[in-house]
């Protein structure tokens, strides 16, 4: 559990995320060409195993460390005496929230190891993108998220994401916002009760 | 014409499905509906959840925001004297609607609820 400033990176697990496969699949390969220099079986294996498990690794690994930093988050919420009645749980956020008692938590997919618990006082600013953008028959969005601002840190947590781009009046659309303005009430509510 | 008629009606809710007239609304209410929030719906189509869960409001603005509502028009057909109910299950978003479900009562199931 972390009272500190929120961070959204832990950069350190970002380098390691992207690097530590990238440099063992390389190792790996320049192993093969050392020690199986005519190739075969053993080269194969050198090459391909580390470049496979490097591959599942950032296609899925974030996301399986995200999920278990949000259950684990859940519990020590749960432990510290936190009623997180409202949860959100988007792609790059989890926001768990005690309307009763005005605290907010935070995990953040870069910075899966922290829980960060702040009183929803220290929320400066809260607001609804929807992301319409362009004119006449192009004006869309393709992502709605309500932000916070918290010790300067712009938290973004996506309430509809998509590579496709909807009109301001779909369905996809409108239910985005409603969810955004529905937690914006929700922390404006925490706001007040914090102290 | 009654053939063109009754392909009308196909496209009119507010037309009698016995005489194919126009009906008049005899009456419209709008309600919250709190059992249902956003990202939560569910489709219903027994009238009794909806006797049950319906919370007669006002305007619009008196439904938080997330909550779903439904507005009820009745029908009563000035020729033949049928009546129907239509219920919208709509998503108020600021100005916008996002409609979820219409049902159509026309054998008395509202009656109960709406007189």
């Amino acid at each position: 559990m972390n009272n500190g400033p929120v961070r959204k990176f832990n950069m350190a697990y970002l380098l390691a995320y992207i690097f530590v496969p990238l440099i063992i699949s390389v190792l790996g390969t320049c192993a093969a060409f050392i020690f199986f220099p005519t190739g075969g079986t053993g080269a194969a294996l050198l090459v391909m195993v580390p470049w496979i498990v490097s591959i599942a690794w950032w296609i899925g690994g974030g996301r399986f460390l995200y999920k278990r930093a949000k259950k684990r988050a859940e519990a020590e919420l749960k432990g510290q005496g936190l009623n997180a009645n409202q949860i959100f749980y988007s792609r790059g956020w989890s926001i768990f929230t005690d309307v009763g008692s005005g605290q907010v938590g935070l995990v953040s997919f870069w910075n899966p190891f922290k829980t960060f618990l702040i009183p929803a006082s220290r929320i400066e600013k809260l607001w609804v993108d929807d992301g319409v953008g362009g004119v006449a028959i192009f004006k869309g969005s393709n992502r709605v998220s309500f932000m916070l601002q918290v010790d300067g840190t712009n938290v973004r947590i996506d309430t509809f994401i998509s590579n496709q781009r909807f009109a301001p009046n779909s369905d996809h659309i409108l239910t985005g916002i409603s969810k955004a303005d529905t937690w914006v009430e929700i922390l404006q509510a925490a706001k007040s009760n914090s102290v | 014409m009654g053939l063109f008629r009754n392909i009308r009606s196909m496209f009119h809710d507010d037309w009698c499905s016995k005489c194919k007239s126009q009906m008049d609304v005899a009456n419209k209410q709008l309600y919250a509906l709190p059992t249902m929030r956003v990202g939560h719906y569910q489709e219903h189509d027994d009238p009794a959840y909806y006797k049950k869960n319906l919370v007669p409001v006002d305007k619009k603005a008196q439904i938080p925001t997330g909550m779903y509502a439904c507005g009820i028009h009745v029908y009563r057909c000035p020729q033949c004297g049928h009546h129907a109910v239509k219920l919208t299950v709509f998503l108020p978003v600021r100005d916008q609607e996002k409609v979820e479900q219409l049902l159509y009562f026309e054998d008395g199931e509202m009656d109960d609820f709406i007189h």
